[in-house]
């Protein structure tokens, strides 16, 4: 795994008493402990992914629990999970990515909200919106709405968090229904502390297993006819009971403030943003007391009409602050004041904007027009609005000075095994033209960003195939499909080879083997050579053969001559049927972790160790680029050229140089200039290394050479 | 509603260097402080070198004494609410100003002046990087206090990475209410590589401290020897002083690359532009040299085995000390290379014969050839003793009546003004590089030659668009290999609009 979280998962084991400081994903573990849960499972994606690694390194503590951890092959398979809690009195969280997780789980999700749970069943969704955001924004809301499942937005405040996990068990009982915790990529990585208390065992687990098997009852199955009656049972008791809930435990917060007549409801979630914008217009403080009230909505979904009624009686106007679009607070708001016949004016969207994240400068707007538009009594509305408005500005004027900046998206890490293959395509489209490509999620996607610029389409997590089945029979030339071996078990082998060959269909795939899941950080999938338990023995290469795939190839990633003369025979070949090419090449984080390990050992050792980086010679280089356009390398990049005759700068490669080899290979593959080199060194060089550089020094140096035994004399300038 | 606030802190930095680390050594401090604090980042896109931020507050009235109040601190940093902002790099730096960060009233600027290129400066086929003296002039303008520092070659000397050293010019900054043993202690307690951080820390302190970036600022360039003094002692006595460290430099480059006699031509074919437009003359004496020396294998050759080219791999490079090392070369000349040091009459034939075949730009010879071995090393040594056949050689004939062709538009065109012709002169800034690219570049350059520059010296161009028209098919043949942009360009300017695509 990229990150290690050895000694953080230790404070997992504080008791009462003690306070805990880290992370937000390790609070959330912490509180699934305090809950006694039985199980956890997920699938990893930012912003989650360290909490599945968290629960993995975690094992030992879990173990002695008696905490089942799944680390599932997709999220289908870990909101499936959940299905132990339907008919046992089993805790259990699953985590993953939302939206796309969400997705990927939606089928199981239906099925588990329907006959509802025993046992409590919390799906942490890491809500990957705004920000950093990885995938395509939409609101996880949507799904708690319609499977009738509670969604929890807590305060990004760990003890908030904490404290919404443990209840949030409590209103998945009472209410039998499975329970969301949206938590925002910030949220999940915010550090802050809490009291801790002792973990519970879970009553039945691994230690103390339930000794007989549920009876038969049909209720519990998400099966015709009893599913009518189970979607009577979701609105006619589990609504009610979760509201009263929600109610009694007091899960949503009210802050009064001495500014009466208006208010703000803000997701939980938001709250410290929304309380730091009134700290800057001076209406609130860093403690968290504010002259506007706000009801902040730790339940997200579902509401609870009472509460906002008594929040908005006597207002004269409420702001919604709900990020992201449709607008669901602000509709349900809406109804219920109508229902209740209450007249306050209800604010939203057109304040704040449909679309798009909450950030500073949205939230200082939206709240400075709300005070314009509304004019509450007690403070003069144009003066804050003037403060906000300033700081907006500032910002145009800055951004403004300097014009546009070069984007840094993430890329390709140096030495990483993927690029070359997209090297190799670039070749091989200068011979055979332009090639429709279909990419996948993974770390590959980045080719989507220069010096690549692939990519016709993206439709999710290994379905790269499946998405060119119909561009294929449509396009004289075949299409290319990229998946990564993450995507393949994730989904691909079935959604796209399985499809691809029970149609007959055509078209390459390059299927990216490194060995992890590596852009969530390296966790380990189902034919990753080694995993915590050991080798699995599942085999990309075995499993195409058993399915039917008849035009295999394995290319070494780093072989972009060999890579691009295999992607003009698949391209080329008459031969009809699914062509796959495995582009093999270990995860080159993951091999440097190894390697350097192991080097540093064999150095203490005494042994030989070779250590090779590329470089280029830059009286040579004409500062024409072309090297890094076809590779891309965070370690070849330019400096000024030290030749006084020319202005453009030369390419160099730089320290970070892990010697993977593509730079020679580009320039060999595509005829490149001649000022690329290898320079090697041997350390704890044996006596025919050291004879051998000797002889070659003396004889060379004899000749009007460079001797290393003898120093450069630099003749006068 | 007053009362107090945090203290904010962003960092922006590129994935890989450490900013997750250099958080906690700060959240760590502050926490032994007893003040509260908050730290949060967005992982994800932390990795492979993309820009990200990492954001901490700190609220400076410790626990104890805010009677069991508890600070709510933001996630999310805001425009115009950052105390201290740090960056790693001169454009994430930029950056941070850009989004509204940086503010006058407020914030103190951290930045590296060093760069970390972004993909769309590299891969420009020209000089593609963004202007460092604005981005330095934006930060110093738009903050309270600047503090600009080279803190990768700060790290380097310690042998630290860059996240230490920015540790130090935090603590040196004395914007926070955190002692420096607070900020050693944390970096202590981290237990990993502790003393080549603590190291990384006192450099960036000490420079924080003594606000200055304690590298004196090495010219990168790097003269030829002198080796024709005769030559130069013409150029003393004839070249213009603007013009003169360029010629200079031409004539020990050409004396070497081939004989005093060609740098004498070198200086014969200056002659003329003597007396005009110095900048224009400054500029023609850039590029002859560069022309003249055109890179060929014999060129390349000699580069290759010179004894300073391997010292300094082994020094710099490598960090040999004595230990055994080899230089590996990739070479693959093709048919036209092979050609290029034949007499013509003998390469012609074979170039034509090829050409038939096909076999141009397809047929080439890969080596890689071990230069540090006795063949390898003599097989270079061949090549380059080959230097004073090279004028009967078949490239050498072109080139040269290439380099003529050229001088001879510069001059037509400094009949109509000296900035025509300037822009005239620099596109020999297109031909460079190697086989396809180099081939490109000539190509690139004869169609801005007979669809720009000869209308131009025929007066089909008006004189005041003249120059904007060759400036802008020039940038546009460098803005894409495919080009794309050049063929936009010349159909904007068929269409009589000068003002083009590519700018």
């Amino acid at each position: 795994m990229e990150r290690s979280f050895k000694t953080e998962v230790q404070s997992l084991s504080l008791g009462a008493g003690e306070t805990f400081h880290g992370e937000g994903i390790l609070a959330v573990t912490k509180a699934l402990l305090q809950s006694g849960v039985s199980y956890v499972g997920g699938y990893q994606g930012a912003p989650v992914s360290h909490l599945l690694d968290v629960m993995v390194e975690a094992e030992p503590q879990m173990r002695a629990l008696g905490v089942h951890v799944e680390t599932c092959t997709n999220e289908a398979s870990a909101a499936a999970m959940l299905g132990a809690s339907i008919n046992y009195p089993l805790r259990g969280a699953v985590t993953w990515k939302s939206i796309v997780g969400t997705n990927v789980a939606a089928d199981a999700l239906s099925n588990l909200a329907s006959p509802g749970v025993i046992g409590g069943a919390m799906i942490i969704v890491g809500e990957d919106y705004g920000e950093g955001a990885s995938v395509i924004q939409e609101r996880t809301y949507a799904y708690a709405m319609k499977s009738s499942m509670w969604l929890l937005d807590p305060r990004p405040d760990l003890p908030a968090i904490v404290r919404t996990v443990e209840k949030g068990f409590e209103l998945s009982e009472s209410s039998h229904t499975p329970v969301m915790l949206e938590l925002r990529i910030r949220a999940c990585h915010a550090t802050g502390q809490f009291e801790a208390k002792d973990n519970r065992k879970p009553v039945f687990s691994g230690i103390n297993p339930l000794t007989e098997p549920a009876k038969f009852n049909y209720s519990r199955l998400s099966h015709p006819p009893v599913t009518y009656v189970q979607e009577r049972l979701k609105v006619e008791q589990r609504l009610p009971a979760a509201r009263a809930f929600i109610r009694e435990h007091k899960l949503n917060e009210t802050i009064a403030g001495d500014v009466t007549d208006i208010g703000i409801v803000v997701m939980g979630g938001l709250t410290n943003s929304v309380l730091r914008a009134l700290e800057r217009l001076g209406l609130a403080d860093v403690f968290g007391a504010s002259r506007v009230p706000l009801l902040v909505l730790n339940v997200v979904y579902p509401l609870v009409p009472e509460e906002l009624r008594e929040f908005c009686a006597g207002k004269r106007a409420v702001l919604i602050v709900e990020e992201g679009y449709p607008d669901y607070i602000e509709q349900a708001v809406n109804v219920e004041l109508r229902r209740a016949d209450i007249q306050t004016r209800v604010y939203g969207k057109g304040l704040l904007p449909q679309a798009g994240e909450y950030a500073s400068d949205v939230l200082l707007n939206g709240i400075a027009g709300f005070l314009k538009e509304t004019r509450p009594n007690g403070l003069d509305a144009d003066v804050v609005a003037a403060k906000a408005l300033a700081i907006v500005a500032q910002k145009t004027k800055a951004a403004a000075t300097l014009g546009p900046l070069p984007p840094r998206p993430p890329s390709f890490c140096t030495g990483c095994p993927e690029r070359p293959v997209f090297s190799a395509i670039k070749l091989m489209q200068r011979e055979i033209g332009p090639t429709h490509i279909s990419a996948d999620i993974g770390c590959h996607s980045f080719a989507t960003f220069a010096p690549f610029s692939m990519g016709n389409s993206i439709l999710g997590y290994g379905m790269s195939l499946a998405s060119a089945a119909a561009v294929g029979p449509n396009l004289a030339k075949r299409p290319i499909s990229v998946m990564g071996d993450g995507g393949f078990w994730h989904n691909g082998v079935i959604t796209g080879v399985a499809s691809n060959l029970f149609n007959k269909g055509d078209g390459v795939l390059i299927v990216m083997q490194n060995g992890y899941t590596s852009a969530t950080g390296q966790q380990f999938m189902p034919s990753t050579p080694v995993n915590r338990e050991g080798p699995s023995g599942m085999s990309i290469e075995q499993t195409l053969r058993a399915m039917g795939v008849k035009w295999l190839r394995t290319v070494r990633t780093y072989s972009v001559a060999t890579m691009v003369k295999t992607l003009k025979e698949a391209m080329k070949t008459a031969e009809r049927g699914l062509k796959v090419i495995i582009a093999d090449g270990e995860c080159q984080l993951a091999r440097q972790r190894r390697v350097r390990a192991q080097d540093a050992e064999k150095l203490a050792r005494g042994e030989r160790v070779t250590r090779a980086r590329y470089g280029v010679d830059d009286e040579i280089c004409t500062g024409d680029h072309s090297c890094i356009r076809l590779s891309g390398c965070p370690s070849l990049t330019v400096k000024p050229s030290p030749d006084p005759l020319r202005t453009d700068p030369v390419a160099t490669v730089i320290e970070s140089c892990v010697g993977c080899g593509l730079c020679g290979e580009v320039a060999h593959a595509a005829v490149l200039c001649p000022s690329f080199y290898r320079a090697e060194i041997v350390r704890n060089a044996t006596w025919w290394d050291r004879f051998k550089f000797r002889l070659r020094g003396a004889v060379i140096g004899a000749l009007g050479g460079y001797n290393p035994r003898k120093p450069v004399v630099k003749a006068a300038t | 509603m007053s009362g107090p606030r945090p203290i904010t802190l962003l960092i922006a930095a590129l994935g890989g260097e450490g900013g997750g680390v250099l958080t906690s050594w700060i959240v760590r401090a502050a926490e032994t402080c007893d003040f509260p604090v908050q730290s949060t980042s967005i992982p994800g896109v932390a990795q492979r070198t993309g820009a990200t931020t990492y954001y901490i507050e700190i609220l400076p009235v410790k626990t104890g004494e805010l009677g069991g109040k508890r600070p709510v601190l933001a996630l999310v940093p805001g425009i115009g609410d950052i105390d201290i902002a740090v960056a790693s790099e001169l454009l994430e730096a930029g950056r941070t100003v850009a989004n509204g960060f940086v503010t006058p009233e407020r914030t103190f600027a951290i930045a590296s002046t060093s760069r970390f290129y972004a993909m769309d400066e590299k891969i420009a086929m020209g000089d593609g990087r963004f202007d460092a003296q604005k981005l330095r002039q934006v930060i110093t303008q738009n903050s309270k206090d600047a503090l600009l520092i080279d803190m990768e070659t700060l790290a380097k000397k310690p042998d630290a990475l860059i996240n230490a050293v920015m540790l130090g010019a935090i603590a040196g900054s004395g914007r926070l209410p955190i002692p420096v043993e607070a900020f050693e202690a944390a970096i202590r307690a981290d237990g990993k590589a502790v003393e080549s951080n603590l190291r990384g820390f006192h450099a960036g302190l000490d420079a924080a401290r003594a606000k200055t970036d304690g590298v004196v600022e090495q010219d990168a360039k790097k003269p030829a020897r002198n080796t024709a003094e005769a030559l130069e002692a013409e150029i003393e006595r004839t070249i213009p002083a603007a013009a003169k460290p360029i010629a200079i430099e031409g004539v020990r480059r050409l004396a070497k690359y081939q004989s005093i006699a060609y740098a004498g031509l070198y200086l014969e074919r200056l002659a003329p532009f003597i007396g005009g437009d110095a900048r224009l003359l400054t500029e023609i004496a850039r590029h002859l040299a560069v022309r003249m020396s055109y890179e060929d294998v014999i060129r390349v050759a000699a580069t290759k085995i010179a004894p300073e080219r391997l010292a300094r791999i082994a020094r710099e490079e490598l960090k040999s000390d004595g230990e055994p090392f080899t230089v590996h070369d990739f070479l693959k000349p093709g048919i036209e290379e092979m050609c290029q040091i034949l007499p013509p009459f003998i390469a012609r034939p074979i170039l034509l014969y090829s050409a038939k075949k096909g076999w141009l730009g397809r047929v080439y010879f890969g080596m890689e050839i071990n230069s540090t071995s006795i063949s390898g090393y003599l097989r270079f040594l061949m090549l380059a003793k080959l230097r004073g056949l090279r004028p009967y050689g078949h490239r050498y004939k072109e080139e040269q009546q290439q380099i003529e062709a050229w001088l001879g538009l510069v001059a037509k065109a400094a009949r109509l003004s000296p900035q025509i012709a300037l822009e005239v002169a620099e596109c020999a800034r297109l031909i460079k590089g190697y086989g396809d690219t180099h081939a490109r570049g000539r190509a690139n350059d004869a169609t801005i030659v007979q669809r720009v520059i000869f209308p131009v010296l025929a007066g089909d161009i008006g004189l005041a668009q003249a120059a904007d028209a060759i400036a802008s098919a020039r940038t546009a043949a460098l803005v894409d290999p495919e080009g794309e942009s050049l063929a936009k360009c010349l159909a904007a300017l068929d269409a009589g609009s000068t003002r083009v695509a590519a700018e």
